[in-house]
């Protein structure tokens, strides 16, 4: 049976009209934060701080900046929607539908990635007001920030799929990706680090994510980019292929 | 004899393992021909929900197989899913979505275009009387409206086979009798529909062939003037077959 973009399409409309329907704590609350950044880090701090690699430090900072809000964005929506839909059953509605499992996955990663790039396109928006933002390769930056925004889709759909509360929703993002985000050198050059942080700082995959955005928007990096390619083209076809198994075998979703 | 809407043959299901498992559907075989209305009886807890998860799809079976319309629901689901439609016990919708909105994703589900949905849905919300609240909130919605709009998203691509979990829980005795005028009329056009209820003179008043299960086993079949005979009613049949198959 041939693929079903009628469907497809209809799960990235309804996170859009989700999206919408909730628009300040989606839409609004990401992009105060990250103007709040951009000023405090790129104006007040930044103002103080030598060029990195030639770079104003506002420049520098504000992929990063872009970056933590694509990933929270990608990450909550697709751990809150599929999270929702298991504790009221509105799951259900996809597993009665033609879905394949490859679909499943793109409807929900699709739907998120929507989400998350509707963030990413308001923050640029902020960012050029506060005149930070450069675009120095395009089409690397798209597929940098629509891959890492592929890669916290699927991370959030496994925690919604293990979550039984709550409160268990929030444990990957408290743990694992907020301290590995800001320990990534979104913030700073890892330059300023001791040898040994800095050499921790590159088995640190987030390190990648940043530096790769970074590189697409501003031309300085200071990351291997064949390594940083492997590593986030690794993590979206290992947690696809992951995701795609786990609703393949219905786990937490079908009894 | 007209063809099989659905077979199943030798379901089981099982949930849980080892000293937890616990065997909601054992060895279940049932043949429902095109055209029929049929009625799936049996206490709560008996296997009649897992019996239809598994025909639809929430459910994996644990062994056995069922063909909708000749095609296997597990080998070749995506097919099989686009010919059945199913209005579930339970309220598993978006609460704050309104029942013109539920009709139109489940049609995009299914694979339908804007002007297909749209048209359906116009004919839906006409036929269930829900004109004034096609814009309304789910969670705001009467009883008897939340049914409505649920049937009104089971039936919008227009499956071949139609699954009734308890369709007519909280709705009035009016609203109840339009839904019965509605399910025969759709069943006289040779749709096949299967129906659970509690309210067994829904399925005697609409149902031509009747199956009780308990203890997740078929414990009675035939057809309703069998279940009938000697002047009781289903519902008096329907109380001295479980009790005689109690554990």
């Amino acid at each position: 049976m041939h693929t079903n973009w009628v469907g497809l399409f209809t799960m990235f409309r309804r996170e859009v009209q989700r999206t919408l329907r909730v628009v300040i704590q989606t839409l609004v609350a990401p992009v105060v934060s990250a103007a709040l950044y951009i000023f405090i880090f790129g104006f007040v701090i930044g103002s103080r701080i030598e060029d990195i690699g030639g770079v104003p430090f506002i420049s520098f900072v504000f992929p990063g900046v872009l970056m933590l809000s694509i990933i929270n964005a990608s990450f909550s929506s697709a751990s809150s929607a599929l999270y929702f839909m298991r504790f009221t059953r509105g799951i259900e509605e996809i597993l009665i539908t033609p879905f394949s499992y490859l679909e499943m996955l793109l409807g929900f990663v699709g739907s998120a990635v929507t989400r998350a790039l509707m963030v990413a396109f308001l923050i640029l928006a902020v960012g050029v007001t506060f005149g930070a933002v450069e675009l120095v390769h395009p089409l690397w930056f798209v597929g940098y920030i629509a891959a890492i925004a592929a890669i916290f889709a699927m991370l959030g759909i496994i925690v919604a799929l293990w979550a039984e509360s709550f409160e268990q929703l929030q444990v990957l993002n408290t743990f694992v990706i907020t301290p590995l985000t800001y320990l990534g050198g979104i913030f700073y050059s890892i330059s300023f680090l001791p040898e040994t942080a800095a050499l921790i700082t590159r088995f640190n995959p987030f390190f990648y994510f940043a530096d790769g955005v970074r590189s697409s928007m501003i031309g300085y990096s200071e990351a291997n980019t064949m390594i940083g390619l492997m590593v986030i083209g690794g993590l979206v076809v290992g947690l696809a292929v992951l995701v795609t198994q786990l609703f393949k075998r219905g786990w937490k979703i079908r009894s | 004899m007209s063809a099989a809407m659905l077979e199943i043959k030798n379901l089981v299901k099982v949930y849980g393992t080892g000293k937890e498992a616990k065997r909601a559907v054992d060895d279940i075989s049932l043949t429902i021909p095109q055209g029929s209305f049929f009625g799936l009886l049996g206490p709560n807890g008996a296997g009649k929900s897992t019996t239809i998860h598994c025909v639809t799809g929430i459910a994996q079976p644990t062994s056995g197989q069922i063909l909708v319309g000749g095609i296997d629901v597990v080998s070749d689901y995506k097919q099989a899913r686009t010919k059945v439609g199913l209005s579930p016990q339970e309220f598993n919708v978006d609460i704050f979505a309104t029942p013109e909105q539920l009709m139109d994703y489940m049609g995009g589900y299914y694979g339908l275009r804007k002007a297909e949905r749209e048209q359906r849905i116009n004919e839906l919300v006409a036929r269930f009387d829900l004109e004034q609240h096609r814009n309304v909130k789910f969670q705001k919605l009467s009883g008897g409206l939340k049914r409505r709009a649920m049937l009104g998203r089971a039936l919008i691509h227009t499956p071949d086979l139609l699954i009734l979990d308890e369709p007519t829980a909280g709705v009035d005795v009016e609203q109840r009798h339009d839904l019965w005028n509605y399910l025969q009329e759709m069943n006289e056009r040779g749709k096949t529909i299967i129906l659970t209820s509690h309210y067994l003179e829904e399925i005697e008043h609409l149902c031509r062939d009747i199956a009780i299960i308990n203890h997740g086993k078929i414990v009675a079949s035939g057809t309703k003037q069998e279940f009938m005979r000697g002047g009781k009613s289903v519902e008096q049949a329907y109380l001295e077959i479980t009790k005689g198959t109690k554990e």
